[in-house]
């Protein structure tokens, strides 16, 4: 059993690091957070709704998205186009709408790509957003899938290992986004990462899973001083 | 000016309906002919990359669908209903079976999926030979010459105009369709299932959607074929003309719908150009689409893309993006310049 007995709440509009070492259920819980994943056990609720049994697909709606750790992009479309698919949910499948721009309101797509123009100007990659992804740095793909999660204005971001593969500069300017996008936005965010100075920075709450447990919750630097957190995860032990 | 600067201005497309508007001028009856038959085959083509290029999926059953079209657009004309309508019914019955074929799409993937739908083209063709009272079985049946508002279109040339209308109209509507979310969830799709349910995609919705549009393309493009060739039988929707659908996508460019119009362009007119070699018709498309496999896997859309010849909205999916500020936001330089770090390219890409 990767995940087992775990219990989390994560306040409305707070940073809540989630961290472990490898193995520890970290993705796991994520994916069944975001519902790739079936629990066997208990619930999960959104914003005061049980969301156990709601398929992938309409968790989206409801304000939750992710990305990847590994990133997940179209790699022969443009910037531009990527992000425009993390606005599915909020253009009408009405085809008159959609697809001739047919309504009192004009064309939703039109209204989409000037979400995804915003968007990708606020993560400082509006100059490529006519590129396409091949040929790009990791830093650009990691910051456009995160362009993608954020189009819709989630309320509920979950990001799986955002900082990796990203230069020391590229991870400072991740550091500052996150903190605007939980304040200026108003997303809830739940950071999986590895590089525990970002995770401290950024985060009001930290989480520490150990085989498949939660070993330690609460304030960053209260939690990094935990003795079962330095044995678990840092490998050291107290009395060394 | 580049010669894709050319293709961006607007007198491309002013100059293009001019081309289509001067064609019956210059051409013979034979040549007629055969340019009625690459409009039918964008069409068809328009199909097979619906679902094959856009959606990924590895469905082979548009020669049914096409068959499908063609028989029923013959016979409801028969009945004196008019050809519009005639052509609509022909695109609709082909859109519900590609919906019901499209069902075991929902669980099967791949090989799996390309074999049950060429199991299904061949029961098509059966169907179709031995459904005697209804197809008139083997000897085919003629399709009638059809009469669009109350003028007899008796003539290749006269019959250019109906498929013309016809095509333009559905490929304007192909192109405004994948430059919207449908486009988008389509190729979502095709690259990562999961990714696109994570970001509110519907899978088996969008994947039914993708197959009744590709049925539809396929039967419409039928029903002009038969009107057309003014003469169908079963065996013109047998395993060749489902080479013939993978060959338009695959010359064309996979994912390129203005591909798929090269490819038509290229593929019909071959087997004329070729006439005298005509016995040799099935092995020139073999070695014409192991060619293209090997050396061009990109299609002409890709080459002519990579040579900068067409620009890659047209190519791609006929659609520009309007951008003004980018430029701008380029001058004034991005908050976070993201792509500045050299450890940026690490080895994960």
């Amino acid at each position: 059993m990767a995940v087992d007995n775990v219990s989390m709440n994560i306040d409305r509009g707070c940073i809540h690091g989630l961290i472990g070492p490898n193995g520890a259920g970290k993705s796991t819980l994520f994916n069944a957070m975001s519902g790739l994943v079936p629990i066997k056990q208990g619930s999960i609720c959104f914003e005061g709704v049980d969301v156990t049994h709601l398929p992938v697909h309409l968790r989206a709606p409801r304000g939750i998205r992710r990305t990847f750790q590994h990133v997940q992009l179209m790699e022969d479309r443009t910037v531009l186009e990527n992000v425009l698919v993390g606005m599915h949910s909020s253009i009408s499948t009405n085809p008159f709408k959609s697809v001739f721009g047919l309504g009192a309101e004009g064309s939703p797509d039109k209204a989409a790509r000037e979400a995804a123009r915003e968007v990708l100007q606020f993560l400082g990659i509006g100059h490529i957003a006519l590129t396409e992804m091949g040929g790009l740095t990791i830093a650009e793909h990691r910051f456009a899938e995160l362009a993608r999660a954020l189009v819709a204005k989630p309320r509920l971001l979950l990001l799986d290992e955002p900082a990796a593969g990203l230069s020391l500069r590229s991870t400072e300017a991740l550091d500052t986004l996150l903190v605007r996008i939980r304040d200026e936005w108003g997303a809830t965010i739940v950071l999986v990462e590895h590089r525990i100075d970002l995770v401290l920075n950024v985060s009001d709450v930290v989480t520490v899973l150990d085989n498949g447990s939660i070993i330690a919750s609460g304030r960053g630097q209260d939690v990094i001083e935990d003795p079962g957190v330095k044995r678990a995860y840092l490998g050291v032990d107290e009395e060394e | 000016m580049r010669i894709s600067a050319f293709f961006e201005t607007r007198w491309f497309p002013a100059l293009f309906l001019l081309f289509l508007l001067v064609i019956p001028l210059t051409t013979n009856n034979y040549f007629q002919f055969v340019i009625n038959l690459v409009l039918c085959y964008v069409l068809i083509g328009f199909g097979q990359q619906l679902i094959l290029g856009y959606a990924g999926q590895f469905s082979f059953a548009n020669a049914a669908f096409m068959g499908i079209g063609a028989y029923t657009t013959s016979i409801i004309f028969t009945l004196n209903v008019p050809i519009l309508i005639a052509l609509m019914a022909g695109g609709l019955l082909a859109a519900l079976v590609a919906c019901l074929v499209g069902l075991p799409a929902l669980r099967l993937s791949r090989v799996y999926l390309a074999l049950a739908t060429i199991a299904f083209g061949e029961m098509t063709t059966w169907v179709l030979t031995h459904w005697n009272s209804v197809t008139k079985g083997g000897d085919g049946m003629y399709s009638p010459v059809p009469v669009f508002f109350g003028y007899s279109l008796d003539t290749d040339t006269e019959r250019y105009f109906l498929i013309a209308i016809v095509c333009f109209v559905m490929v304007m509507i192909a192109q405004r369709m994948l430059a919207s979310k449908f486009g988008r969830a389509f190729i979502a799709i095709r690259e990562n299932e999961m990714v696109a349910s994570c970001n509110g995609i519907n899978i088996p919705l969008y994947k039914t959607i993708a197959f009744a549009l590709s049925g539809f393309y396929a039967g419409v493009g039928g029903g002009l074929y038969a009107i057309a060739v003014n003469y169908i039988v079963p065996d013109n929707y047998d395993l060749f003309q489902l080479v013939i659908h993978f060959a338009l996508v695959m010359v064309g460019g996979l994912g390129s719908m203005y591909g798929v119009i090269v490819g038509a362009l290229v593929l019909t007119t071959l087997p004329e150009v070729l006439r005298e070699f005509q016995h040799y018709q099935e092995m020139t498309y073999g070695v014409l689409l192991i060619l293209f496999i090997v050396f061009i896997p990109r299609g002409l859309a890709g080459f002519l893309k990579d040579r900068r010849i067409l620009p890659r909205e047209i190519l791609v999916h006929g659609w520009k993006e309007e951008i003004p500020h980018v430029r701008e936001a380029a001058k004034t330089a991005a908050v976070f310049n993201v792509g500045a770090g050299a450890e940026d390219r690490g080895e994960e890409h």
